[in-house]
């Protein structure tokens, strides 16, 4: 796969392998075009954060390595850079989890996501401000420990400490995960704001395939470390398999992708199978 | 009356003795809280600062420079602390990063040796070890002036070092270290650079400790094994907690000297080495996470 200037994120026929032995991804390729939403979706262990993680750089502190297959961001070779160098590149990853500083306050865990940038006081209470304009219900919970607060006020502080770095591209890794679904509309809605407004491309993990498709431009399905499929997000909301194994209208007796393939041989002629 | 002023003699010498406990329970708490792990080099770094710093005196160093040089050269120890065992031990599990420590001790305890010789060096502050005339005279009370003195450094040491971590960046990205190592590197704290600063400065606490014990008992090899004293004030206060390593090392150091004084001559004295221990084992069974520290759910 040639580089295009149009994607700011380019992977191709990646391999990720873990402890030397334990292989996570296998052929994965995707691309994420500038300023768009793309959506990695699958079930638990399909490789999805495995393949943020590669993007990020975060594997290499979990013994993972990739063996195979070339990232690009940005125009760059994505090789041996540390996670901050990346952060300096202008890529930051929200890990699953949320994984806010328990202990600091809401204020001080969006302060600390300006680490990588030299800013002054006044820069940083600028910056502050405008995170507080994205995420209105954190402005009233500044004072609070994050580790007290709600599991979607802590999400909310979770990206908002990685808009901190000033980001060109988010990875979000299941920002859904555990919370009522109005609370994921609202996540959504402030993603989508942060997309459209500070033009930050996002590649989402998700497990909540409706939700993510509803917000993305385009998505891509990843099954035991393999692209099962791929095409634009209103495509896929209405492709019958993808709908029968992902969106919950289910026939009986088919679990994934791989049985879906092996009895229909004819495919969609909208989307590209691997 | 003279025995009540007596025992608050006992009390307030154990309260500054055990200010200097703080400061080198602060040491192990710095970097308990960005490694998790329990630093038994600390005690080999006191013993390495201060040898240090009283050898470079001997070779003719002014004292303000000796000191300069020996922080230099503990930001030095830092550094290869975290590039040559922490850096390549950052995917191990915790326990084989204490077990680091031990080793780091045992290399830290025979480069000083080796550089300056193993005879007990006098440090000389020119603070005697003798009452201060003017609070005998308002209140009766014998204080030793090395005892006030230690206490107000290490005092205003902890107050600086927790003023550093509560407004400065470097502080804010050391909190952040302590509470989720991975979520800070994916914000783009560097860990190295906050690994270096945490060692450097404890390595800067275990030299203060270093001269203010040197300076009572002599530069030896013996400071090694005070430094441990610091275990039972953190069972006390709780690992990871820099309140709980001032409030831990003030109740051990006044319960020390007072159960010296007055338990100790059952068991024919000097009690005061092992006391704190014992004391810490009942604790352990009270309340294992220390009175500050975070509840450990975690199996060891």
């Amino acid at each position: 796969m040639s580089t295009s200037p149009d994607n700011i994120l380019e992977i191709s026929d990646v391999e990720v392998v873990y402890d030397s032995v334990i292989a996570a991804l296998h052929d994965v390729s995707l691309a994420v075009p500038r300023g768009k939403i793309v959506a990695l979706l699958g079930g638990n262990g399909a490789g999805k954060s495995t393949t943020l993680k590669a993007i990020s750089t975060m594997l290499a502190s979990e013994r993972g390595k990739v063996t195979r297959g070339a990232i690009t961001y940005d125009g760059v070779a994505v090789k041996n850079q540390t996670p901050a160098e990346m952060v300096g590149h202008g890529l930051v990853q929200v890990l699953e989890g949320r994984r806010c500083f328990g202990h600091l306050t809401v204020e001080e865990n969006i302060i600390a996501g300006a680490y990588s940038r030299k800013l002054s006081k006044a820069d940083i209470k600028a910056e502050l401000e405008k995170v507080y304009g994205y995420f209105k219900r954190l402005r009233e919970r500044r004072k609070s420990q994050a580790g007290y607060t709600s599991g979607g006020e802590q999400q909310m502080v979770a990206v908002a400490r990685a808009m901190m770095a000033k980001p060109k591209m988010l990875l979000l890794d299941e920002p859904s995960m555990g919370l009522a679904p109005q609370l994921v509309a609202e996540i959504f809605n402030i993603v989508q704001e942060l997309n459209k407004k500070e033009g930050v491309s996002i590649l989402l993990a998700e497990q909540n395939t409706n939700v993510a498709l509803r917000n993305a431009d385009y998505g891509y399905i990843i099954e035991t470390g393999h692209v099962m499929l791929h095409g634009a997000a209103d495509e896929l909301m209405n492709d019958d398999k993808v709908k029968e194994l992902y969106l919950g209208i289910s026939k009986e007796g088919r679990k994934n992708f791989r049985d879906v393939l092996r009895e229909e041989s004819a495919s969609h002629a909208d989307l590209h199978h691997h | 009356m003279t025995e009540i002023l007596f025992f608050i003699e006992v009390v307030v010498a154990g309260l500054l003795a055990g200010t200097m406990y703080s400061l080198v329970a602060l040491g192990f708490v710095l970097i308990y809280k960005a490694s998790s792990t329990f630093n038994f080099a600390q005690g080999a770094m006191v013993f390495f600062a201060v040898l240090s710093f009283v050898g470079f005196m001997e070779l003719g160093l002014p004292f303000v420079l000796a000191f300069f040089v020996t922080i230099l050269l503990m930001g030095v120890v830092g550094f290869f602390t975290e590039r040559l065992v922490l850096q390549p031990l950052m995917n191990e599990s915790e326990d084989t990063v204490l077990m680091a420590t031990i080793g780091l001790g045992f290399v830290l305890e025979g480069l000083a040796q080796a550089a300056w010789g193993v005879e007990v060096r006098r440090l000389d502050l020119g603070i005697g070890d003798f009452p201060i005339p003017w609070i005998i005279e308002s209140t009766g009370l014998f204080i030793s002036a090395l005892d006030l003195t230690a206490g107000l450094v290490a005092a205003t040491m902890i107050i600086g070092l927790a003023l550093l971590f509560k407004y400065t960046k470097m502080g804010l990205g050391l909190r952040a270290v302590a509470d989720d190592p991975g979520a800070a590197s994916s914000i783009g704290i560097p860990l190295p650079s906050i690994m270096l600063m945490v060692w450097t400065a404890a390595g800067v606490v275990a030299l203060v400790a270093g001269m203010m014990w040197g300076a009572r008992a002599g530069v030896q090899f013996a400071l090694v094994d005070l430094a441990l004293k610091a275990l039972p004030v953190l069972i006390i206060g709780g690992f990871s907690s820099i309140p709980g390593a001032i409030v831990g090392g003030l109740i051990i150091g006044a319960s020390e000297k007072v159960l010296e004084v007055y338990v100790g001559p059952f068991f024919g004295g000097g009690i005061e080495v092992w006391a704190p221990f014992v004391l810490a084992i009942f604790f352990l069974l009270w309340r294992p996470e220390g009175l500050f520290g975070e509840k450990i759910i975690r199996r060891v």
